[in-house]
């Protein structure tokens, strides 16, 4: 009895000290957000949140977020849109090759970001799209349309095929069908892949330092150049302010598609 | 076009003033040779199909899983394209229209209902789909529910539904676009058995109300028996025979449909000659057998059918010429016992089934003398006349 | 209502039924019912399969296009140039010869610098994957088997760091590895030493930072992957007399190295190819392909040389995906013997 009792303290310990090791940084991060210094020191000597105010008059963190809001929005939008016909193909059709195309729509999931950014920067260079909203949206658009196709063909999958036939049936052309009976069965696949490639687009760091330059930088770039120079405590206001931000809005729609789906059922 | 003096589904017309021709009218929906092959399997899933279904008639596809029949139901339907073959519909040539043109109602095997939408407008869907005026709409959907007995739950979510009311609401759904020729896959194999019973007599009183043509697809005999006016038994992408339930299962053309529809002891033997409408077949153990049926040539192996309900049994009596076996097992089930019986010494084993309380039970080993009408044996033809179809 | 009228449907539709009644056909072969009559199918009916309606491959190519297009345009081109860049040349002040040779090859794989760069990358991933399973392995097993009731929010806090931008998490690991972080600082305030320890700007700092970041990916790849694990196994084991120790070695261990053996790719791969961790912490000290990469093409403008290690990195990628789909094989094939395994 002894023993276990021993060995299950061990246990508690040994996984406090990993989820500690583990969150440790997040934890640095919130308790010097608060810190009245100008440059990083621990422990924090005073409660302030003059760092906050910093983020907010920090030219290039405002304008990084609007580039990472307005590119995420971007590429979420065009990510859906292309994505969206090709699960629907995926999962509804038969033709020859399905499995290769397959493959194809995930194989970016494979390729090191630090490669992609640089193939990027080789061919949106000379056009030239670099350091523009659209080549920002352009190099992103690869790395989240896999995210949607798969997403939305899980809920594609998860739908009754037999209720579009039972559509058709009733008079419903291919585009009636889509829009009225796919379309609501497979929304909450749809809104997490667009919330996946949003988060993922405003978050990418690596393809981004290739594709942007002065005038267009999204806010992780900013905020890499600005933590290789300088260390203050503003970067950490800034993070927990996003992961407030990206909280919110995982618990919006978690909470708008779960309102919906007991409206369904309830 | 103006549907004012259409028939509404709560209301069924009056007979028309048109001659009404009970048999023999010209058929609604005609299947004509239909084929489907499905690329890189070998073997056609349906491989010749014809049948014809007269207007407001309920016709039964009955068959094995796997025979081909819903990818029969499929091809009416529109959703499988056939490999070749027509399907007419009023006389009109439907085989290129696209789904959503066809005018048919489908009642699929999983109901396939829209779940984000209430009872209500599932049924106002194909409605909506044909711009029905709003009033007009309302109406329909509401004699709709009414005929289906949910008139009540027209505001409830599909998730909310016992499958008994989700069967209806797909009935309804598919009866008030008012369909040329009216589809049921499997209508009843999601529901529980009492259920079923009532449910089958539902959908033939709605068939009955509403006057719709009907194809119904069915792998279980007693449904197709008891609610279709005519039977289609399909086997191996064929259809092996078509006719009334009593046809189908009085006699049955193939030894398929004898074994398929109800029980059946089936024995071979040689025919030996005619008398009258009976051929005279030579059968172990049994002697010669005059069996109804189409005619056997003499010298030729003809397979004579016996249901086992259709034999009598009792005790062994000294009589010359009976046929005598002996009893080996007797299965007690309730309204019957089913016995297996030994012809003879080392005769054929029949099956024979008797209704209890109206005899003694015979136990294992009784010596029994076997019985029948005049026109309980039937003759059948053998499975190789799987080949006859396609000539 | 007298239901069971003849033939009610002929006053349902009136324009109807003289169009029908006029197609003297229509009592097609089925349609006499001769009693026991076995129907004679007219075998292959008389229309062709011509092209009828839409193909279901045009629609299917259609509803692909755009997808394809946008993978076209902005994945597997833009690959095909780096593979294209890779066979130019350099010349001075960033001046790019256009040929078709391996002169940069050879230049980059003669050069003791770059594969001193290939030696720490891999040095690093395998440093930094053995570290993340050994701390992410006790976490993933006590989540895939607790029954507590604060499991779900366990699992949530296990892989909450995802949410936060590796930015900001290398960040947090700058302020606690530094000469003035949290580390150091306890240390000298506890008089354990008299120099700062060297945890930052350095390969410790960067695979420290690494393990932590990557853990959550590991946690997660291991959870899904423990799938086998079956608690009744191992209190059958246990039933049968093995001691915890013998449980675990026979059990637990060979149960879950398929889950542990898709992390470690994971983590593998993802330090690899790391990029901001090791630029962060590693203050311009440590030379990884990664940062090699993007000072290649961004500083030095030598897009050859960068294409170039793109694609040795893209070699490497491709070296142990092959080698953990062998041993994902090899593991499979233990567990449902050598025969099934093939089929």
């Amino acid at each position: 009895m002894n023993v276990s009792r021993l060995s299950r303290a061990a246990r508690s310990v040994v996984l406090t000290v990993l989820y500690l090791f583990l969150l440790a940084p997040i934890i640095i991060v919130l308790v010097e957000s608060f810190d009245n210094a100008t440059y990083l020191r621990f422990p924090p000597e005073g409660f302030t949140l003059d760092a906050y105010r910093q983020v907010f008059a920090n030219e290039a963190f405002r304008e990084g977020f609007q580039v990472s809001g307005v590119t995420a929005a971007a590429t979420a939008l065009l990510a859906v849109l292309t994505g969206v016909p090709a699960a629907l193909a995926l999962t509804r059709l038969r033709f020859r090759g399905r499995s290769a195309v397959e493959a194809a729509f995930l194989s970016p999931l494979l390729v090191p970001h630090i490669v992609l950014g640089l193939a990027l920067l080789l061919i949106l260079a000379p056009i030239p799209l670099t350091d523009t909203y659209w080549g920002l949206i352009l190099a992103h658009l690869g790395v989240t349309v896999p995210y949607v196709v798969r997403t939305v063909s899980a809920s594609l999958v998860s739908a009754d095929p037999r209720a579009e036939e039972a559509a058709r049936t009733l008079g419903a052309g291919g585009f009636t069908t889509f829009w009225r009976i796919t379309l609501p069965a497979i929304r909450p696949g749809l809104f997490s892949g667009g919330v996946i490639a949003f988060l993922l687009s405003f978050d990418e760091t690596v393809i981004s330092l290739f594709v942007s330059g002065q005038n267009t930088v999204p806010l992780p770039v900013a905020v890499l150049q600005y933590v290789e120079y300088r260390s203050d405590p503003s970067v950490a206001s800034l993070s927990v302010l996003l992961v407030l931000l990206s909280v919110v809005v995982v618990v919006l729609v978690e909470r708008g598609l779960g309102l919906r789906r007991t409206l369904r059922s309830g | 076009m103006a549907d004012a003096p259409a028939r509404t589904p709560s209301a069924p017309a009056a007979p028309a003033g048109d001659t009404p021709s009970p048999e023999g009218s010209a058929a609604h929906l005609v299947l004509d040779g239909l084929v489907k092959t499905y690329p890189g399997k070998d073997g056609a899933a349906v491989r010749g199909v014809d049948l014809a279904v007269e207007r407001g008639r309920m016709l039964a596809v009955l068959g094995p899983s796997g025979c081909g029949k819903s990818t029969t139901l499929r091809m009416i339907a529109g959703l499988v394209e056939p490999t070749a073959g027509r399907v007419r519909v009023g006389g009109r040539d439907i085989t290129d229209a696209p789904v959503h043109r066809r005018d048919m109602g489908v009642v699929f095997q999983s109901y396939a209902l829209f779940p984000h939408l209430d009872v209500a407008r599932n049924v106002a869907f194909g409605l909506e789909m044909r711009k029905t005026p709003k009033a007009d709409l309302k109406r329909k959907v509401a004699e709709a529910l009414e005929l289906v007995r949910l008139g009540h739950l027209a505001g409830r979510r599909i998730a909310q539904l016992s499958g008994g009311q989700q069967q209806r609401v797909a009935l309804a759904r598919a009866l008030v676009v008012e369909p040329a020729v009216l589809l049921l896959d499997e209508p009843l194999s999601n529901l529980d058995a009492q259920l079923r019973a009532a449910m089958r007599d539902e959908i033939c009183r709605i068939q009955r109300e509403t006057g719709v043509t009907t194809v119904f697809v069915t792998h279980d005999q007693q449904e197709a028996l008891s609610m279709a006016d005519r039977v289609a038994v399909m086997n191996h992408g064929r259809i092996e025979q078509t006719g009334s339930p009593e046809d189908i299962y009085e006699r049955p053309a193939r030894s398929f449909v004898a074994r398929f529809v109800g029980r059946a002891n089936l024995l071979p033997g040689t025919a030996e000659g005619q008398d009258g409408d009976h051929t005279l077949v030579a059968l172990d153990g049994l002697g010669r057998v005059p069996a109804a049926g189409e005619p056997v040539a003499r010298g030729g192996t003809a397979t004579v059918m016996l249901r086992p309900h259709r034999i009598a049994l009792s005790p062994a009596a000294g009589g010359t010429g009976a046929v005598r076996g002996t009893v080996l097992s007797a299965g007690y089930a309730g309204e019957t016992v089913a016995y297996r019986v030994r012809v003879g010494d080392d005769g054929p084993l029949l099956d024979v089934e008797r209704p209890t309380g109206t005899q003694e039970p015979f136990g294992p080993g009784a010596e029994v003398e076997l019985t029948w009408d005049h026109a309980a044996p039937r003759l059948v033809s053998d499975e190789d006349g799987d080949s006859e179809g396609s000539r | 209502m007298t239901a069971d009228s003849p033939d009610p449907a002929h006053a349902r539709t009136p324009p109807d039924p003289p169009a029908s009644a006029g197609t003297p056909e229509s009592p097609g072969p089925a349609a006499t019912p001769g009693s026991g009559g076995a129907p004679h199918p007219s075998a292959a009916g008389p229309a062709p399969a011509a092209t009828r309606r839409r193909s279901p491959g045009r629609v299917a190519f259609a509803l692909l296009l755009p997808g394809l297009l946008a993978l076209l345009l902005t994945y597997a081109l833009p690959l095909v140039w780096v593979l294209r860049m890779s066979l130019n040349e350099a010349e001075d002040g960033g001046v790019i010869r256009q040929t078709l040779s391996v002169a940069t090859f050879t230049h980059v794989l003669g050069s003791s610098h770059y594969w001193n760069v290939i030696g720490q990358t891999l040095e690093l991933g395998v440093l930094v994957t053995l570290c993340t399973l050994v701390v992410s392995y006790p976490v993933a097993l006590f989540l895939a088997r607790t029954t507590s009731r604060w499991r779900s929010l366990l699992v949530a806090l296990a892989v909450a760091p995802l949410l936060i931008s590796s930015v900001a998490r290398t960040f947090g690991w700058m302020a606690i590895l530094g000469t003035q972080g949290v580390v150091n600082k306890t240390l000298d305030g506890l008089g354990l030493t008299d120099t700062p320890l060297h945890l930052a700007n350095n390969l410790t700092g960067v695979v420290i930072a690494s393990t932590e970041i990557y853990m959550p990916f590991a946690i997660l790849a291991m959870i899904s992957g423990f799938g086998r694990l079956d608690p009744a196994l191992e209190h059958a084991a246990a039933a049968l007399g093995a001691p915890r120790r013998t449980v675990f070695r026979r059990i637990v261990l060979p149960l879950t190295l398929p889950g542990v053996l898709t992390a470690a790719l994971l983590v593998f791969v993802l330090s690899l190819s790391g990029y901001v961790t090791p630029r962060l912490i590693g203050g311009g000290r440590v030379f990884v392909l990664a940062t090699e990469i993007y000072d290649e093409a961004i500083t030095a403008l030598n897009w050859p040389v960068a294409a170039v290690l793109s694609v040795l990195l893209l070699a490497v990628f491709g070296v142990v995906i092959s080698l953990y789909l062998w041993a994902q094989k090899a593991l499979e094939a233990r567990f449902t013997g050598p025969g099934e395994a093939r089929s």
